[in-house]
């Protein structure tokens, strides 16, 4: 089997990489930077036996995406598709220049549903895989990175969708809701609540890549925050939030 | 991205800070991190004795992530590999192909950028010199000089001034080294009596089989056995092919929330009558794995521990041939004066050329751990006056106490050292706890 993960050259994603590269499916590896990619795919190739593809990739050029990505070769031999990206700004707030507003909803969600309705045929017929990554901040509005929240919310229900799709072609879809993970994304950040573990998370979503669609939360308890933030009326959050200022 | 704030304190807890560091996992932000504060220093694992991958100043640059085999050629024998990679995950590699690095130090869990930082030796230091013998190239990143290559034919100033140079010349980030084979995975452990500090040192000294791992354990719990012990001599086991194959071990905290120190005159003089005599009792010649060979402190992290949260010192020195008795003769005078307690004392071969900082030269090896006391200090710094008399060199990486004039003093080319990394950097960008105190 051979899988695609996009932003697979750092946390999660590289994780990801060496998961699927212990249980011997070959990997077409995408991300920005070629460096991390060369030294992972020599690092993967000379502990096991899998071929390892690298490309350089900016998730917010959809003429690099055609270029590089919807070939025919990619569309006979990809079997699954993995999406660990999320791209954050530091000055992510609602102010947020119109530039940046826009390479974050291309990287979180344009350019991953783009991607998946050129490989979604192809995808169908093999009844192969497609993974997303989301955020339990898609939870809820806020004020630190209002945007990097709004494109995963995005995500979320282009996967509920999928999810719908699955139903009728066979296709395995699979969307994580995330936590706290310990990548460099929550490194240094004074969190309330535990990390999980990326390692962890990559041999769930192993596990689980022949399931067919399924939302999951990690680490799990977030599901109950998910199901409180779901259920109180907005007002009465909004209230909670300004008490506890 | 954000820093982390983390106390740190050094192995041999002599130092501890509140200090800010960076986990790089790209290298783009390798760049990114070293360029976002004024001083900076990388950090290894932190097994250095001393405070030498850290400072409250400075932000600490943790290459963890940088742990990947960059290129393998078995015909030539030579590996590229990054600097954060740990020995252990390394030899699990390069095991299954017969081949290892023999100037592999003690412990299994330090990574490689830190041997090639500090020039470490392993236990056939007589034989296979330090690390500088097998690095054939470095790949470097300095905040203003950028990238640089380096080895004997390129940037070769700063390829001398980067092994054994303390982190000091920039963060390395990949290092090509030239393998050895290994013959066998298992070794065969001759154990031999000795009698007197003068009875080991003529053995050891004498030992001039390549194919040998010769040190020892002595005595120093009193003046009247002092020097009493065993020489171990690891030969290669050739008829025991059971290479490829390194025995799992998991890495260990070690800390102790001890107050106190359980090391003193009557613990150490109980604990070595129990050794002395379990030595005593075991067969002279056994059967040993890499491990136990290799890393003897796996499984015996304890001995740290009961130094309690005080520590301990450990002091490396190596004495010329030409010394060696005088030095000896005088360190016994002050060791009946000042009766330190010493809880390890031991001997080895060591080869090599010294240079710069570096630990390295033709000459014999004395180590010797002792508890953290007033007492003990006021010896050591009669120990330092005896190192500066007879040319002896102390190690920077094990002994923290030691002070620039010491160290100015028996390093020759301290200041060469000096100049050299000041003309490459003027701005000085790269500073531990240890680099400051010592003025470098
Ligand atoms: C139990 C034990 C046994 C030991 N046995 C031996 C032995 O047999 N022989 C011996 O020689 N030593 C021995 N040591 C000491 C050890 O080998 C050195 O102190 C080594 O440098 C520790 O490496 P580290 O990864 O922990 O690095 P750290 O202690 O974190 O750093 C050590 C130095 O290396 C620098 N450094 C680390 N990584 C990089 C990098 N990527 N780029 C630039 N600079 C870097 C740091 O700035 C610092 O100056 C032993 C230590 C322990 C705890």
């Amino acid at each position: 089997m051979k899988y695609l993960i996009i932003g697979a050259s750092s946390g999660l994603g590289r994780e990801l990489a060496y998961e699927y590269a212990k249980n011997k499916h070959d990997l077409v590896l995408v991300s920005r930077d070629l460096r991390d990619l060369a030294a992972i795919k020599s690092d993967l190739e000379k502990k096991s036996e899998i071929k390892v593809e690298i490309i350089e990739l900016d998730l917010s050029s959809e003429s690099e995406i055609e270029k590089n990505l919807f070939v025919e070769r990619f569309f006979n031999e990809i079997d699954g598709i993995l999406f660990p990206i999320g791209m954050m700004f530091d000055d992510d707030k609602i102010e947020l220049d119109q530039e940046k507003i826009k390479k974050l909803f291309k990287s979180n969600f344009t350019s991953i549903a783009f991607i998946i309705s050129k490989f979604l045929r192809s995808l169908s017929l093999k009844q192969g895989g497609i993974v997303g990554f989301g955020s339990i901040s898609a939870y809820l509005g806020r004020n630190l990175n209002p945007y990097y929240s709004a494109s995963k919310r995005a995500l979320e229900s282009h996967f509920e969708s999928l999810g719908f799709l699955s139903k009728k072609t066979g296709l395995k879809i699979q969307f994580y809701v995330l936590g706290y993970v310990d990548t460099n994304l929550a490194f240094g950040k004074k969190l309330k609540l535990p990390k999980g573990s990326p390692k962890k998370l990559a041999k769930i979503v192993h596990k689980n890549r022949n399931s067919k669609f399924q939302k999951i939360f990690f680490p799990r308890w977030w599901g109950l925050v998910a199901m409180i933030l779901n259920i109180v009326p907005i007002k009465i959050l909004f209230f909670m939030d300004k008490i506890f200022k | 991205m954000n820093s982390e704030k983390k106390f740190l304190t050094s192995f041999d807890k002599s130092y501890s800070a509140n200090i800010f560091f960076k986990k790089p996992d790209k290298y783009r932000e390798i760049e990114n991190h070293s360029r976002s504060n004024k001083n900076i220093i990388t950090i290894g694992s932190n097994y250095s004795y001393a405070p030498m991958g850290f400072d409250k100043n400075s932000l600490a640059i943790d290459l963890s992530s940088f742990n990947r085999i960059i290129d393998f050629n078995l015909d030539k024998k030579e590996i590229t590999v990054e600097a954060g990679l740990k020995i252990y995950d390394f030899l699990k590699f390069t095991l299954k192909y017969n081949l290892w690095l023999p100037q592999i130090p003690g412990y299994p869990f330090i990574t490689l950028g830190g041997i090639v930082a500090t020039n470490s030796h392993g236990k056939s230091c007589g034989t296979h010199g330090t690390i500088r013998k097998s690095i054939k190239k470095i790949q470097l990143f300095h905040k203003i000089n950028g990238w640089l290559d380096l080895s004997e034919n390129e940037n070769k100033e700063i390829f001398d001034l980067t092994i054994g140079g303390f982190g000091l010349t920039g963060t390395i980030v990949a290092i090509t080294f030239k393998l050895t084979e290994l013959e066998s995975g298992i070794f065969e452990t001759h154990t031999e009596e000795v009698k007197s500090f003068e009875d080991c040192y003529k053995k050891i000294s004498d030992d001039k089989n390549e194919k040998t791992f010769t040190y020892s354990w002595n005595r120093a719990d009193s003046i009247k056995n002092f020097g009493t012990g065993f020489i171990y001599k690891n030969k290669l086991n050739s008829n025991n092919k059971t290479n490829g194959y390194l025995r799992e071990i998991k890495q260990k905290k070690i800390s102790s929330f001890l107050p106190l120190s359980l090391w003193n005159s009557l613990s150490v003089n109980i604990a070595n009558n129990i050794y002395y005599k379990i030595q005593k009792m075991k067969k002279n010649k056994l059967n040993e794995d890499l491990i136990q060979v290799i890393f003897p402190y796996i499984g015996r992290e304890s001995y740290f521990k009961l130094f309690g949260s005080k520590g301990f010192i450990e002091s490396q020195i190596l004495v010329s041939s030409k010394n060696m008795r005088m030095f000896m003769d005088e360190f016994l005078n002050i060791f009946k004066k000042h009766s330190p307690v010493i809880t390890l004392f031991s001997l080895k071969n060591m080869s090599g050329e010294h240079n710069y900082l570096r630990f390295e030269e033709n000459s014999v090896c004395v180590s010797f751990d002792f508890t953290n006391t007033k007492k003990n200090m006021e010896f050591m710094s009669l120990v330092d006056k005896l190192c500066v008399k007879y040319k002896a060199i102390p190690s920077i990486i094990k002994d923290s106490r030691l002070d620039k004039k010491t160290v100015s003093d028996c390093y020759i080319y301290y200041q060469d050292f000096k100049n050299k990394l000041k003309n490459y950097d003027n701005k000085r960008v790269y500073q531990s706890a240890i680099s400051n105190k010592l003025d470098l």
